[in-house]
């Protein structure tokens, strides 16, 4: 702009030396200035305090010795112009800048599951003005190990989940006379409730059969802690959890299992050269991304590369140094492909790529050498061309070589649709980083198709051949090596003073016969189960016994009819109070599910409950100890609750937070006094504390106990505080975090100590007459019941521990899954025809684009997450919403945008139809967004946004004010539903908007919500697309296979955004036809309900519950 | 002399006055309909003056859609508008009470209202060239009561800020100002500003030769 301007006034400057002699400007001229001083200072311009007028550095914190009692200034109060001018406010200077008197109580946050610390900072000043006690503001944990003092916009959101204008002040209860989803409600007490509910379980377990011990389920979305919640189904002798689970990663848990027997890989991002990210999770937005975003930027300052392979570019890929879109599901190609140039070609050194002393090490290829028959079934399924004459390393090498050799650049560009210079540069930027490539296989991938968790198996193979699986700097650990896993184990505490007897009876709602092999629970098809009248008598024909109804159903902080797929299925069996006879939902918020509840019994968020919580994020074992700041402050100000094994509960009354309670409080008295009060059925004992057994146990109690198991903790907290009880809870209440071990690499070399006629390993000892070592080097101990156990492995002529598999070794070929059915596919591998993607089905996407025929039918990936929304847990935070509106559209590709006529901006309907059964599920109305963004073929819809409510609040009789519901995050919908069709459509007249803005005030919370008036968004940020997708149950791994076929067209005339119509008739025919079609289900030959080394959540059984006899 | 003086004063306190509103906070529809009815004002915008855009669009459209979206790029987003920014070498706004400005300003009693300049310290453009003006307005009751003294310790307070503060970083920011803008309104007035302040430092320089005592020279 300058130098044409200046070309058209090239006098201009020189015009300009006369400013001032030219003739007089108007005095409006004058009146322009804005006046922002003050020209009488009428207080002294500097005054003596302690602040510092600027601090010295951004990462400031208070020292730990100050958490007790920091004066702040207020940061609102500093506009006025700062304490240089105006000194502190005080008695003498009233004038003075505000400085606040906080206590920092330190907990961790919940929003997510990498548990972040954080620290609530609880205004004194108010409080001791005679105000009531609040936090101010959610600031991180500077101690913590994982989080490093930082955190994303949902941990800073605490603040407004704890102050939301639509808090459930306290417990509901279903109005009596109405029906569930009337939204008719009462207003009751903690005691009410738990005396109702108690009863009704009390009468249930009273019962002491078979099928009262399945009747009770305690069903848990993301716990964001570690075994409090088994805890309290296996206290009452019940096979009774229901996790959220494996809705969200059993694939990836799968393939890592059969390689590992852990649950999930832990990378070392910080000392990686190559962080290779599948899909955008662990950087953008999930597991455990805030952490291990600041980890992968760590690493990549000293150098390290960014790889992104996801269909869509998403944050990290756009700033990664290489994004490789690969069709969805298809991801198992390009690692075996991966592995195909390991394994044929050299380096520039003309050495061989494959690091031969981890993998001949490491590797079971000694197990598959020898199981000749199994070599056979290879070469009869065509994978190799022979038998291998001998059984040597080399022959193996050579083997596998050979094997993997299809997987060709061709092949693998033309099945993936990536560029083959784009592949190329992965491969040499994989080989470029040797050992040091860094990963973590969790989404999308293995979570969104079925055979995902073959992506997962067959991910770590290049990862294995370099070396990086050795859990070594740089490269892939693995889960249970670095986590925490305490609270559930305050035993010593109780009456009983040990953990309760393993549970003899094994649930097929949790567990169903046709999922033997399923990571978790197959909590997503429960009420399919529960409506399925033919498959539960198919099963009791064999000789089982399968609940017909639950009698209590307890989600907990969960929300499965909005998260879950197929949500009218959810709705109808929740309304049948024949198979549901009660439910509760332990729950900080609103929301669809609790609509059709029995109760709500208001718990609390990050700084309202005690969790002990662990993640493994890095190579070390951290802990969070999470806690209510508003207890914790009260009771260090002096403050005694009237039952102190309800302080909580107490102390967020006293604080006006509401009736807000904790679980551990909350199940502690639940079942000491209102479940099993006399003690009768054996579970009180349990809960009752150990100093005094007439009443239940305290956090303190509980607390102590539990820490007692982690050695330095213990230590430590003895040594920092010599003359407590409790001194393992008060370092924890005073610090919130821990962090037990620092630098764990390579744990599975660690030696087998021989002490005397004992082998010790992890802790335990076994006699030297009880173990023998068998043929492949692996210890085996025998116990007392003849039950075998690998303790440990012989590593050139060295005894070390070894990894957590029965082969003591990396699993490479997978012996016990090929004996549990699954023959074909005990190693990692893929068809690389289109006549055997038709036989391998189980290992093929639902997506593959085999099945995209026409131009407008595309692969919906709906698994990536928005970086500031949690699932169902943020629509309490107006902060949130705010920044998360409208951010999730239907990205389209530019080019097929154009052949459809597609417009940004344009409503589009997008039906769901499914490539197992044929069937149709409905459609949804979503916004098109056309983008470069994402690859040809595939759209992209995040299933995370499209919260709805039918009523804009509540009427409580007998309570003056309303209460709202969701009023800063849902939308207002019309829903109909005739047990067949379901409809869910924005009310006529501004459901999508003038509804959604109208919450304009807040009876509570007053002070915090004064800009309530500015909520601007609407509810154009998705569609209910959960309810129309029908559930796909995974046939191995048992996870929900995400993505969706979809055919798109622009909407009609009278489609809205928002929109959906379900034949959930139908989705119920596609839930079946994948367990029917596609399940290889337990069979007379079985003795086993499940493989018993592998880890079987949540409640530990015995040998009775794990057995099965069944009748043809 | 005075009779010069006072002439001269009216219109640098009109100067300053334009140039700092114009940096302080975005224009308005007073702001504008103030420029469009002087004559003299206009002048010394002449790209804006000439600007077609003025006569296709309504003043909101043209407020909401190119001046506010050019202010924003300019003072709020893409450019630091901070003494401290270009005078550390860390390049930090010192926004304490250690900012070298505030020390100044609060030696001779003036206090900057952050809030209601929405700045957040008061080394911002906006608010250094108001402090011109509010010197200026001095200058000019100094003149009304025809004390010269006062008049000659306020010009040399002025061309010592010119010297020490405002022409040590100003000439940069403006520079880019000019560069990065995107309507003519803010590259003719970060000209105007830039060319303005570097003819006031001369004027002032020369006033003071002419008019005050040597010793009163403060360097």
């Amino acid at each position: 702009m300058t130098k044409s301007m200046n070309e058209k006034q090239p006098a201009f400057i020189e015009g300009r030396r006369n400013f001032l002699k030219g003739t007089a400007y108007s005095v409006a001229g004058a009146s322009l200035a804005v006046g922002v001083f003050e020209t009488i200072a009428s207080t002294p311009a500097t005054a003596d305090n302690k602040f510092t007028p600027t601090p010295k550095s951004l990462s400031f914190y208070p020292p730990l010795e100050e958490w007790d009692s920091f004066d702040e200034l207020d940061g609102n109060d500093w506009k006025r112009g700062g304490t240089g001018r105006n000194g502190i406010k005080s008695d003498d200077n009233p004038d003075g800048i505000t400085a606040t008197e906080y206590m920092l109580v330190p907990t961790a946050c919940s929003n997510c599951e990498a548990s972040c610390g954080l620290t609530a900072w609880v205004d004194l000043s108010t409080y001791k003005a005679g105000g009531r006690l609040a936090v101010r503001k959610y600031m991180g944990n500077p101690l913590h190990a994982g989080s490093r003092g930082r955190n994303c916009a949902k941990g800073y959101a605490t603040q407004s989940q704890m102050y939301d204008p639509d808090r459930i002040p306290f417990p509901l209860m279903r109005a009596p006379g109405s029906k569930r989803g009337d939204g008719k409600w009462v207003r009751t007490t903690w005691d009410e409730a738990m005396s109702k509910i108690g009863k009704k379980m009390h009468d249930t377990l009273k019962t002491g059969d078979e099928i009262s011990k399945k009747s009770i389920m305690y069903h848990v979305g993301r716990p964001n802690e570690n075994g409090f919640g088994h805890r309290v189904p296996h206290s009452m002798g019940l096979d009774g959890y229901d996790s959220h689970t494996n809705i969200c990663s059993a694939g990836a848990r799968e393939g890592t299992i059969q390689w590992t027997n852990d649950d999930r890989n832990s990378p070392d991002w910080s000392n990686a050269k190559l962080i290779f990210l599948q899909s955008s999770h662990a950087a953008d937005a999930g597991h455990y991304f805030q952490q291990a975003a600041g980890r992968i930027a760590d690493a990549r300052k000293k150098g390290a590369k960014l790889v992104v392979m996801d269909p869509r570019m998403s944050n990290s890929a756009g700033m990664a140094d290489l994004w490789v879109p690969c069709w969805p599901g298809t991801e198992t190609a390009l690692y075996l492909y991966l592995a195909n140039r390991i394994l044929n070609e050299t380096g520039l050194d003309g050495k061989s790529l494959v690091n031969h002393k981890f993998v001949k090490n490491w590797v079971n290829w000694d197990h598959l050498m020898k199981d000749r028959d199994y070599l056979q079934l290879l070469v009869d399924k065509k994978y190799i061309k022979s038998v291998p004459e001998g059984n040597s390393y080399e022959e193996f090498i050579d083997m596998i070589a050979k094997m993997y050799s299809p997987y060709t650049l061709d092949f693998v560009s033309e099945e993936c649709r990536i560029d083959k210079d784009i592949i190329e540069k992965l491969y040499d930027m994989f080989i470029d980083a040797g050992a040091r490539v860094a990963t973590y296989i969790w989404r999308a991938g293995p979570i969104g198709h079925k055979g995902g968790w073959m992506i997962a198996r067959s991910a770590f193979l290049p990862f294995v051949l370099r070396g990086a699986m050795a859990g070594d700097k740089g490269g892939v650990g693995l889960h249970h090596w670095h986590v925490i896993s305490v609270n559930g184990k305050g035993d010593a505490a109780t009456q009983a003073g040990v953990r309760p007897d393993k549970v003899d009876v094994w649930n097929e709602i949790a567990w169903p016969p046709e999922y033997p092999l399923s990571t978790y629970e197959m909590s997503h098809i429960m009420p399919h189960l529960l409506l399925d009248d033919e498959w539960r008598d198919k099963w009791n024909s064999k000789g089982l016994k399968v609940p017909e109804k639950l009698a209590v159903w307890i989600p907990r902080m969960y929300n499965p009819v909005w998260i879950n797929p197929d949500g009218f299925r959810w709705i109808e069996a929740l309304k049948r109070e024949d198979k549901i006879e009660m439910s509760f939902n332990l729950s900080p918020t609103w929301s669809e599910t609790n609509w059709y509840c029995d109760f709500i019994l208001p718990v609390g968020l990050a700084g309202e409950r005690h969790d002990q919580h662990s993640e493994a994020t890095q190579p070390s074992r951290w802990l969070s100890f999470r806690q209510p700041a508003l207890r914790v402050a009260l009771e260090k100000m002096g403050w005694k609750p009237k039952d102190p094994t309800r302080a909580t509960l107490e102390a967020h009354i006293k604080s006006g937070l509401g009736e807000v309670w904790e679980e551990v409080e909350f199940w502690a008295n639940m079942l000491t006094h209102y479940v099993d009060p006399d003690g009768s059925l054996g579970v009180r004992k349990h809960w009752a504390s150990k100093e005094d057994p007439t009443r239940t146990v305290t956090i303190a109690e509980w607390y102590q106990a539990a820490f007692d198991k982690l050695p330095n903790l213990k230590k430590t907290a003895k040594a920092a505080y010599p003359d407590s009880k409790y001194p393992n809870y008060e370092m924890l209440r005073d610090r919130g975090t821990w962090l037990e071990e620092d630098n764990i690499f390579k744990p599975q070399e660690r030696p087998i100590k021989k002490v005397g006629t004992k082998y010790i390993s992890h802790g335990h000892e076994y006699d030297e007459s009880q173990v023998v070592k068998d043929e492949f080097g692996v210890l085996v101990a025998t116990d007392d019941h003849g039950h075998e156990k690998a303790i440990g492995v012989e590593i050139d002529g060295e005894l070390m521990q070894g990894f957590h598999t029965l082969t003591k070794k990396l699993d490479f070929y997978c012996e016990w899954f090929k004996e549990w059915k699954w023959p074909e596919y005990a190693i990692p591998i893929y068809p690389t025809t289109k006549e055997d993607r038709v036989k391998m089905t189980h290992v093929v996407t639902q997506v593959h684009h085999d099945f995209m025929q026409n131009d407008n039918e595309f692969a919906l990936n709906t698994v990536f997450r928005l970086p500031y929304n949690i699932h169902t847990r943020s629509v309490n935070s107006k902060h949130l919403m705010e920044i998360s509106q409208n951010h999730n559209p239907v990205w389209i590709y530019t080019e097929d945008a154009k052949k459809l006529g597609i417009k940004r901006g344009d409503a589009i309907k997008c039906t769901i139809s499914d490539t197992v059964s044929g069937l149709e599920s409905g459609y949804f109305i979503a916004m098109a967004v056309p983008t470069e963004g994402t690859m040809p073929g595939v759209l992209a819809c995040s299933h995370h946004a499209g919260r709805w409510k039918l009523k804009n609040a509540v009427e409580i009789p007998g309570f003056e004010h309303k209460l709202g519901v969701m009023g800063i995050g849902a939308p207002l919908y019309d829903m109909t539903m005739d047990g067949k069709i379901g409809t869910l459509k924005p009310v006529d007249g501004g459901g999508i908007d003038e509804e959604m803005m109208k919450r304009k005030d807040s009876w509570q919370f007053k002070e915090y919500n004064k800009d309530l008036d500015n909520i601007w968004w609407d509810g154009l940020s998705g569609s209910w697309q959960n309810a129309v997708a029908a559930s796909h149950p995974d046939p191995i791994a048992g996870n929900h296979a995400w993505h969706q076929k979809v055919t798109i067209e622009v909407a009609g005339k009278d489609d809205k955004i928002g929109d959906i119509w379900v034949n959930y008739d139908n989705n119920m025919k596609v839930y079946q036809a994948w367990r029917d079609k596609l399940t290889r289900p337990l069979d007379e030959t079985d003795t086993l309900r499940r493989p018993t080394h592998i880890k079987r959540p949540a409640v530990p059984l015995s040998a009775k519950a794990y057995a099965v006899k069944l009748t043809k | 002399m005075i009779n010069t003086m006072k002439q001269d004063i009216q219109n640098r306190i009109s100067i300053y006055a334009l140039i700092s509103r114009l940096m302080l906070i975005e224009v308005d529809k007073e702001f504008l309909d103030s420029i469009e009815k002087d004559e003299n004002i206009l002048s010394l915008l002449p790209n804006y003056a000439n600007w077609d855009k003025r006569a296709e669009l309504s003043q909101k459209d043209l407020v909401e859609q190119y001046l506010n979206v050019d202010y924003t790029n300019l003072f709020l987003m893409h450019l630091v508008p901070y003494e401290t920014f270009y005078t550390r070498d860390d390049q930090m706004i010192e926004s304490g009470g250690d900012n070298p400005v505030l020390e100044l300003y609060n030696e001779l009693d003036f206090r900057v209202e952050l809030d209601k300049a929405r700045v957040v310290s008061s080394d911002h453009i906006g608010v250094e060239l108001e402090f011109m003006y509010m010197l200026c307005t001095a200058i000019s009751k100094a003149l009304d009561a025809e004390d010269i003294d006062g008049v000659c310790e306020l010009m040399q307070v002025q061309r010592a800020f010119l010297k020490e503060h405002l022409l040590e970083w100003t000439p940069l920011f403006l520079i880019n100002a000019k560069v990065e803008s995107r309507t003519p309104l803010y590259h003719d007035g970060a000209e105007l500003a830039l060319e303005f302040l570097l003819s006031d430092f001369e004027y002032l320089t020369k006033q003071i030769a002419e008019h005050c005592k040597p010793s009163d020279t403060v360097e």
